[in-house]
């Protein structure tokens, strides 16, 4: 049993140049947790990544493990482990050499490597593959290589730079459950860089999301996706639909009326806007259905729409409609075959506590 | 194949085909195969014909020597003496000492009195008559004889086995340097490849690329005439360290770099280090930057890193220099007759040049390269198989 330590960023930034990567920020993360950080391409998660594992010294602030601070330190002398996105696997040593290459590096003797690169090549399931070559092994297969590569060391820390990015859909869902198992089985502290939410939101413990070299939000997965800190956090993590307006009147203290292109919207006033402010709305796909005027009670929000197109996501059904100008977003569950006939203009409908809004802000680009 | 004929057509291929088939044919198969069949062609230099052949040549040096004298006597007897060439500005353009002997004699010519020079042009050109009268005679017994007596020629391996014992171990002795100086050239490289290899800026390897290619811009003699300024008794090591002191060079202290193995390897290195850094800049440049940073992060030393990561890597590139680099200095005539001035231990390439242009043997000759370009295939087999280093890696 391996023992996880925690990761403490005080104050740390990174500048290249003029261009700043990496604000400054503060960041703890838990000793023993699965943490992603979850961003665009070029927002600074990878230069976080690489200034923990100690490739990059940090121009301001200190970076500690379990405590110790690691200024200083090169990535050979810290108590972590790096994953690459390519995973960087030594072509012409055999799986085994690869697995006992960080054991070797500490003058560990033949037999012990051998016996311990074996260990954890069944911790990988990939027992009896040792004398391969890596080349000969499938995606899947190398990447649980890498991983016991870097395990072989006894990391406090292992640190993952989107090592599933290569491998195809069905296999990276498969090794999202593998990475989560291993990472219970073995307590080590999992540091995730991805720009894949639904990676992040089914493995990690806690993600920080980031843009434009900032963290905008550090929380569990469910508050994330449930509740979004601001427009970009909203509409990165998950789909949404977006309506922009401006605060018409306030109802009480939670609730507030948005008139927008659609007509009036009624919403949760989270950010506690006044009359007149720029504001945006956003409601989960999920969140919006269908209303038979039959059997409508008229309670929340109702908007005229026009089905333009239908997808069958398998679980699924999403509908693509056009209320007036904006788009509109509608998932079901595929039960049986609801929605197979739905054709025209339909009227819909999302509740006021699922709508939430917000100060208008930068969105996430998609 | 086919490719090539769809994209040049049939005639334009079949020109490029046929130049390059004659190429080989001329430059390549055909003096080798004459170089082969001489080596293995044995002449017999006791036989009678032989023994002419050789007064007669000596018959012709003799007089090539005294018109020389001729020569350098009347310009002396000139009323202008500024037009008499002293014994300093002898030219000497060739390589080996028969190039300078033929001076010798000349050298006290300007010293001797009108009268003096007088007699002594009359009695050369007596020498000379007697001399050209021989050689008619000679050269017509030779004409007689040929064919009947003497120049035996057979095919035999006797070319190779009578090579001396002190020649046998100036062959060896060559291979040992030229590995000598291939491993220099490697120890020299390498960093430099890595460090240009694994630059991340533009500027820095096109800077250090020009700073490898300019130099070979520059005639090879040229290069190697370079270092003999630097390496000099009073060249400009000496006097660099006599400028800061150490040595003081008009009390007549100063290092003999030139003259030495020691210099012949560093020159040498010098002149065929570009054969060596460029196929290992190609093998690194290709190696991906995160395994170093992988094996790093694992915890490896830089002496690890390289051992196991980088050097396996660049292996087919470390051995084509290497290859590159041995043959290039086992066959090298120019450094060591230039910069070792006969006084360092021969190379097998001078004596191989003796034997063609001064033992006037090239049937022996053409045995002893043969013998080495073997010797040098052989070693290059045999050190690819201890690293192992195939072929077919080489060729990627």
């Amino acid at each position: 049993m391996m023992r996880g330590k925690d990761v403490t960023l005080q104050g740390v930034s990174m500048r290249f140049g003029a261009f700043t990567a990496v604000e400054t920020t503060d960041l703890t993360i838990r000793a023993g947790e699965f943490f992603s950080i979850l961003g665009p391409s070029g927002c600074g998660k990878t230069t976080i990544l690489r200034m923990v594992s100690g490739f990059l010294q940090p121009s301001s602030g200190e970076i500690s493990i379990g405590g110790e601070p690691m200024t200083g330190r090169g990535p050979n002398r810290r108590p972590t482990a790096l994953i690459f996105q390519n995973l960087s696997l030594f072509p012409l040593m055999s799986v085994r050499d690869n697995v006992a290459f960080g054991l070797e590096a500490r003058g560990i003797g033949k037999a012990e490597r051998r016996r311990r690169a074996d260990g954890l090549l069944e911790m990988v399931a990939l027992s009896g593959q040792g004398d391969k070559k890596p080349t000969e092994l499938s995606g899947g297969q190398r990447q649980r290589v890498a991983i016991a590569r870097a395990l072989a060391v006894e990391p406090a820390v292992l640190l993952l730079d989107e090592p599933l990015s290569a491998l195809d859909l069905k296999l990276r869902q498969h090794m999202r459950a593998e990475l989560k198992q291993i990472q219970r089985m073995t307590g080590v502290t999992f540091i995730y860089i991805t720009h894949d939410q639904g990676e992040a939101l089914t493995m990690s413990d806690r993600i920080a999301v980031m843009n434009r070299g900032r963290i905008v939000q550090v929380a569990g997965t469910d508050e994330i996706y449930g509740r979004p800190a601001n427009p970009f956090v909203a509409t990165f993590v998950g789909e949404q639909n977006v309506f922009r307006g401006r605060v018409k009147r306030l109802e009480g203290d939670t609730v507030a009326v948005i008139e927008t292109a659609v007509g009036p919207v009624r919403g949760i006033n989270r950010d506690g806007l006044q009359s007149g402010d720029d504001a945006m709305i956003f409601v989960r796909p999920e969140r919006v259905s269908i209303v038979d005027p039959e059997t409508d009670d008229g309670q929340g929000n109702r908007l005229d729409a026009e089905i333009e197109r239908r997808d069958l996501e398998g679980p699924f059904i999403n509908l693509f409609l056009r209320a007036g100008d904006a788009p509109l977003a509608l998932h079901m569950p595929n039960a049986g075959d609801a929605g197979s006939g739905l054709e025209g203009r339909q009227r819909i409908g999302f509740a006021c506590e699922d709508t939430v809004i917000m100060r208008a802000g930068e969105l996430a680009r998609d | 194949m086919t490719e090539i004929v769809r994209i040049y057509g049939r005639g334009l291929t079949g020109l490029f085909l046929g130049l390059v088939a004659f190429w080989m044919a001329l430059l390549i198969v055909a003096p080798q195969l004459s170089m082969i069949d001489r080596a293995f062609l044995y002449q017999d230099r006791g036989g009678e014909t032989a023994m002419l052949a050789l007064e007669i040549d000596r018959a012709y040096q003799r007089v090539f020597q005294i018109d020389q004298e001729l020569e350098l006597l009347r310009a002396a007897a000139e009323p202008d003496p500024a037009a008499a060439p002293s014994a300093g500005a002898a030219p000497s353009a060739g390589f080996g000492p028969s190039a300078m002997s033929g001076f010798g004699p000349g050298a006290g010519a300007p010293e001797v009195s009108a009268d003096e020079a007088g007699a002594k042009i009359a009695a050369l050109g007596q020498e000379k008559r007697l001399l050209q009268a021989k050689i008619t005679e000679l050269e017509a017994q030779e004409t007689n004889t040929s064919g009947e007596a003497g120049m035996e020629e057979v095919y035999s391996l006797d070319n190779f086995t009578s090579m001396s014992a002190v020649h046998f171990e100036i062959f060896l002795a060559t291979i040992v340097y030229a590995f000598c100086v291939t491993l220099l050239a490697f120890c020299a490289c390498y960093p430099v490849a890595y460090a240009v290899a694994s630059s991340d800026r533009e500027g820095k390897v096109a800077v250090l690329m020009l700073g490898l290619v300019i130099p070979y811009a520059i005639n090879e003699l040229l290069r190697i005439f370079s270092w003999v300024m630097i390496l000099d008794k009073q060249g400009l090591l000496n006097v660099a360290l006599d400028t800061i002191g150490l040595i003081d060079l008009d009390a007549g202290e100063g290092f003999r770099f030139v003259a030495s193995n020691g210099a012949v390897f560093v020159v040498m290195t010098y002149a065929y280090v570009l054969f060596m850094v460029f196929p290992i800049y190609n093998t690194i440049e290709t190696l991906d930057r995160n395994q170093v940073e992988a094996a790093r992060d694992l915890g490896a030393s830089v002496w690890r890193i390289h051992a196991r990561v980088v050097i396996p890597h660049a292996k087919p590139g470390i051995a084509v220099g290497s290859i590159m680099t041995f043959m290039l200095s086992a066959g090298s005539i120019a450094v060591p007759e230039i910069v070792g001035r006969g006084l360092h231990p021969d190379w097998f390439s001078q004596v191989i040049y003796r034997r063609f242009f001064e033992a006037d043997s090239w049937n022996q000759g053409s045995a002893y390269s043969l013998a080495l370009l073997a010797a040098c295939i052989a070693f290059i087999l045999i050190t690819m198989a201890i690293f192992k280093v195939g072929i077919r890696d080489i060729a990627k």
